[in-house]
């Protein structure tokens, strides 16, 4: 278990430095790709999350994704603590 | 792979949801009798796949794509938790951080937690017998590239692809067949990490 938090550790630390590398080679998902030779563009909804992209108001973007890994992470084993205990309870 | 709002037809949306969400109740339903003691285990790989998403690989010649981790839930929490692991994370990228559109949650969770994972563990328990680093890695690169199709079909059915299937599905299916060996690598090594720890992990039903 103990090796497990560390690697998801690293995968966070690590986040900034795929999120430039990707930049670097230009960003897009074969969904994209499929939208674009299909002619179709996205005329997104309404909502878009609390942290648009894994981005927060006002931070350095490579940052914030390594704050949005964190948020992310906490949120889920929250939810599996919370749920152990409702078991147990 | 994640569907933005916008792309798919409300009534595929709507249907996707109903799947997705029957689906769902049947999983919780199998692993209600789950050992308390394997909860925090399935919130450590829910957490592990969301991190690990977060990474994009960049491929040379402007594409990007991130691990998905389907089959790797599968594999490592049984069909029904890891499919329950996969929602959780896939739900919390699009509520939290707006990574899928809403619209399109059912039919997200349809490709990624679904197919991706029940293919995944199809393959993986297939042909474990034989290797488990084959097993493995077609486990992870199956699971992707069934998931792609899928949504390939989704969005082709849609009137903003103009219904175009003959494009929709073949560039999902070639592009994430290439990118699916990234997926198979990832799946691999870790579950020959693992294993090489647990010398017996066979994949679990859980509750086993």
């Amino acid at each position: 278990m103990k090796k497990a938090y560390i690697l998801i550790a690293s995968l966070i630390i690590l986040a900034p430095i795929f999120a430039w590398a990707a930049d670097l080679v230009g960003y897009s998902e074969p969904l994209e790709n499929a939208a674009e030779e299909a002619g179709a563009s996205e005329h997104g909804g309404a909502y878009h999350g609390i942290f648009p992209d894994y981005t927060l108001p006002g931070i350095n973007p490579y940052l914030s994704a390594m704050i949005a890994g964190i948020i992310g992470c906490l949120i889920i084993m929250g939810v599996a603590t919370i749920l152990k205990k409702f078991k147990h309870g | 792979m994640h569907i933005p709002d916008g792309y798919l037809d409300w009534w595929i949306g709507i249907l996707m949801y109903v799947i997705s969400g029957a689906i769902i109740a049947y999983s919780i339903k199998k692993v209600k009798g789950i050992d308390t003691t394997k909860i925090p285990l399935i919130g450590v790989v829910a957490a592990g796949i969301f991190a690990a998403q977060m990474l994009n690989w960049p491929i040379p010649g402007g594409t990007s794509a991130h691990f998905v981790g389907g089959a790797l839930a599968g594999i490592l929490l049984g069909p029904y938790a890891g499919m329950l692991a996969m929602t959780s994370v896939i739900t919390l990228q699009c509520l939290v951080f707006g990574d899928g559109g809403i619209s399109a949650l059912g039919a997200n969770i349809f490709n990624m937690a679904i197919v991706a994972v029940f293919a995944g563990y199809a393959v993986y328990s297939l042909l474990r017998k034989y290797d488990i680093r084959i097993a493995s890695f077609l486990a992870g690169w199956v699971g992707i590239w069934l998931a792609a199709i899928a949504c390939g079909f989704e969005i082709g059915f849609s009137s903003i692809f103009a219904y175009k299937i003959g494009i929709t599905v073949p560039v999902m299916a070639v592009w994430h067949g290439l990118l699916g060996i990234v997926e198979g690598i990832i799946t691999m090594a870790v579950v020959a990490y693992v294993t090489s720890y647990h010398t017996k992990v066979e994949p679990k039903e859980v509750p086993a």
